[in-house]
């Protein structure tokens, strides 16, 4: 076993404790407090009712201002799941004048970089990179193999749901300007 | 240039410019190529004026067995000489012996630079006559008494005509069905080949409608089953079948539709390369256009202009 | 343009505007070095979070940043076997070109159908607008170029098929 290592293609940096490679990332992620998937599932039991009850203005400023930082992955998706949502169940027309709103309230910058996150966080999901086993080798009749791995037909899934978060989008690149796109890029506090 | 011609061309223009009254006799050692693999040998071995042509088939042997012999003879018949050395089958014309009439002169160019196309047309005929015979004992019948040998049809009439592609031929009592195996060497060519297949399917829905049925799969249909070296590897293969329906096979017809068959093979690949160098000719130009949109990303250099400290002006060198 | 397509293709402007912003970045690893930190992804504290715009599950695309470059990847629209075959030979024909559109990048990312690796380099020297409107303009076109194609096929198939069989008739 240890006669077949190739010495070459081993990275010696990542068994360098002092290398940059091995930088400590937790060092520049602000402190955030850890959340339980049942306290997200409680968060987005309220947001729902909210919903429900039609004032989805208060359910999205509920859900951005209550952002699960310190959830793991299965808390953060569900979240997203409340958040689009929310976001789905608004109108075209009432967009900008709720998230002007979100915009001038106490720490609405704060906000809108949040929902910034969610928006590409929602359009990220079902990423050809993270499902690419499921998706690839449907074997096809026709023996066409080179190729393989695309789904042909069902190309325009998730179309709509899609729309509705580039809508969302663009209104409100119009109103915080592209900052808020670099700060969702730099932000160690991930959604 | 949509379709192919049926005979050789360079044969028909040598022999041409040969046969003119006013020729002087040259001459002449030449090979050709055709289509399939076909070699040809246009010479003059023993006078000037003797002008040998002599072909190279590869399936000889195959075309023989389905009475190639006897329609050669009957369309070469005086001009047939022994087999060149290395050659199937030659034909010879004496310039000093030639028919009267310009008429007749024409009918022998063109006769002899169809010798591909006569050669191969032998186990056509065979089948078409089959067919004929076929419906004559099938007329007697009612459809459920018919014996075995009428309801079924004659054998299959396999010619393995390239390396890896042949012709299939069976005659029924009502139809001749014709099978091309052909091979797709890269993924490319097979989806092309299919769209364009899909189109001979269809072109009978619209608008030629007494056209001969396509039908194309890639595994070996059934009237196939039993037949010797068909490739078992999936998706190389295509299959396509012609259905030759009685009005494409009566007697006046007959030459027409055994001459454009035959060319299918290589007009259906040629117009698949036509198809890419197209495409591929596109996407060069496209490109360009890409590259002059991302030539705007850089800036103009500008000619800086810059002065001594004396205050006179000199250009850096580029 | 589609209704749909014109907000996608705002959202990739404006995500690559505000990726876009580079700055000389010597690499930590290896002295007198300077490379993509994306692509040697040698230390993490210089890579940004990935971002995806997408439209639909088929045409997306995937924009990842660092200090010193960025890596978009596009996956382009592909409905069936032609129009994969004819992206496959379009992107395939253009990434062997990659020496004369300098931000291309010869391999393409995982899961997408071509990638371009935009560095400091490129946007001292290149205007930046201008190469955004690089790739949306490539993102427009190629969709264009690849239906044109595909009609253009049909098109010849049935002009040939017609050809062949009407002396049958």
């Amino acid at each position: 076993m240890a006669t077949n290592i190739n010495w070459r293609t081993i990275n010696i940096d990542a068994l360098d404790p002092d290398s940059s490679t091995n930088f400590d990332l937790t060092t520049l992620t602000p402190a955030v407090q850890p959340i339980s998937t049942a306290e997200v599932q409680t968060l987005s039991g309220q947001i729902r009712t909210l919903v429900r009850g039609g004032n989805a203005e208060g359910a999205l400023m509920g859900a951005l201002e209550n952002a699960p930082y310190g959830a793991d992955d299965q808390g953060k998706a569900l979240h997203l799941g409340v958040v689009t949502e929310v976001l789905g169940q608004i109108r075209q027309a009432e967009m900008t004048p709720i998230l002007q709103r979100i915009y001038q309230s106490d720490n609405g910058s704060e906000l809108c970089d949040t929902l910034m996150k969610y928006l590409y966080k929602g359009m990220g999901q079902g990423h050809p990179a993270t499902n690419s086993t499921s998706r690839n080798m449907t074997p096809q009749s026709t023996g066409f193999t080179q190729a393989g791995g695309r789904n042909f037909g069902g190309g325009e899934g998730g179309g709509q749901a899609m729309s509705v978060l580039l809508s969302w989008h663009e209104k409100l690149v119009e109103m915080v300007g592209p900052g808020s796109i670099v700060r969702v890029m730099s932000d160690r506090r991930t959604v | 240039m949509l379709l192919l011609d049926y005979q050789n061309v360079l044969i028909e223009s040598i022999l041409r410019d040969r046969l003119a009254p006013d020729a002087a006799p040259t001459s002449i050692d030449q090979i050709a190529s055709d289509f399939d693999n076909v070699t040809f040998h246009i010479s003059t071995p023993q006078a000037k004026t003797k002008i040998l042509v002599s072909i190279a088939v590869k399936c000889w042997k195959e075309l023989v067995s389905y009475g190639a012999q006897a329609v050669l003879e009957r369309e070469y018949g005086p001009y047939i000489v022994q087999p060149e050395q290395g050659y199937d089958f030659s034909v010879e014309v004496d310039l000093e012996n030639l028919p009267a009439s310009p008429e007749e002169r024409e009918d022998l160019v063109r006769r002899v630079s169809l010798l591909k196309r006569n050669a191969m047309a032998a186990p056509f005929e065979q089948a078409f006559d089959e067919f004929a015979s076929l419906q004559e004992q099938a007329a007697q019948y009612s459809s459920e008494a018919a014996p075995q040998g009428v309801r079924e049809g004659g054998a299959v009439r396999a010619i393995h005509y390239r390396e890896e592609e042949a012709i299939f031929i069976k005659a029924s009592h009502d139809r001749v069905t014709v099978i091309f195996s052909t091979i797709f060497r890269e993924e490319t060519d097979r989806i092309y080949g299919k769209i364009f297949l899909q189109e001979f399917v269809d072109a009978r829905k619209r608008g030629v409608q007494n056209a001969p049925q396509v039908l194309f799969r890639d595994d070996p249909p059934l009237e196939l089953q039993g037949q010797p070296g068909l490739s078992a590897k999936k998706g190389e293969v295509g299959y396509i079948t012609f259905v030759l329906f009685p009005r494409h096979l009566t007697a006046q017809r007959r030459e027409e539709v055994i001459s454009h068959i035959q060319t299918f093979r290589d007009y259906f690949h040629y117009h698949i390369k036509a198809s890419k160098a197209y495409i591929h000719s596109r996407m060069r130009r496209r490109t360009a256009d890409f590259l002059q949109v991302l030539r705007r990303a850089r800036p103009e250099a500008e000619e800086k202009e810059r002065k001594t400290a004396s205050g006179r002006t000199f250009r850096v060198q580029g | 343009m589609s209704q749909s397509l014109r907000p996608y293709l705002a959202c990739v402007r404006q995500t690559l505007t505000a990726a876009l912003s580079l700055s000389d970045f010597a690499s930590q690893t290896s002295e007198r070095h300077n490379v993509p930190e994306i692509e040697a992804a040698s230390s993490p504290e210089v890579l940004l979070n990935p971002l995806t715009v997408s439209r639909n599950q088929e045409e997306r695309v995937l924009v990842e940043p660092s200090i010193n470059s960025v890596r978009v990847s596009i996956r382009i629209k592909q409905a069936d076997e032609i129009e994969h075959i004819l992206v496959h030979k379009f992107t395939r024909f253009l990434t062997q070109r990659a020496e004369a559109f300098f931000i291309l990048r010869r391999k393409p990312v995982p899961g997408y159908d071509i990638s371009f690796l935009i560095t400091n380099f490129h946007t001292e020297d290149m205007l930046k607008h201008k190469l955004v409107d690089f790739i949306i303009q490539f993102m427009e076109e190629v969709d264009k170029e690849i239906s044109e194609m595909k009609l253009f096929l049909n098109a010849r198939a049935r002009f040939v098929a017609e050809s062949f069989l009407t002396p049958f008739d």
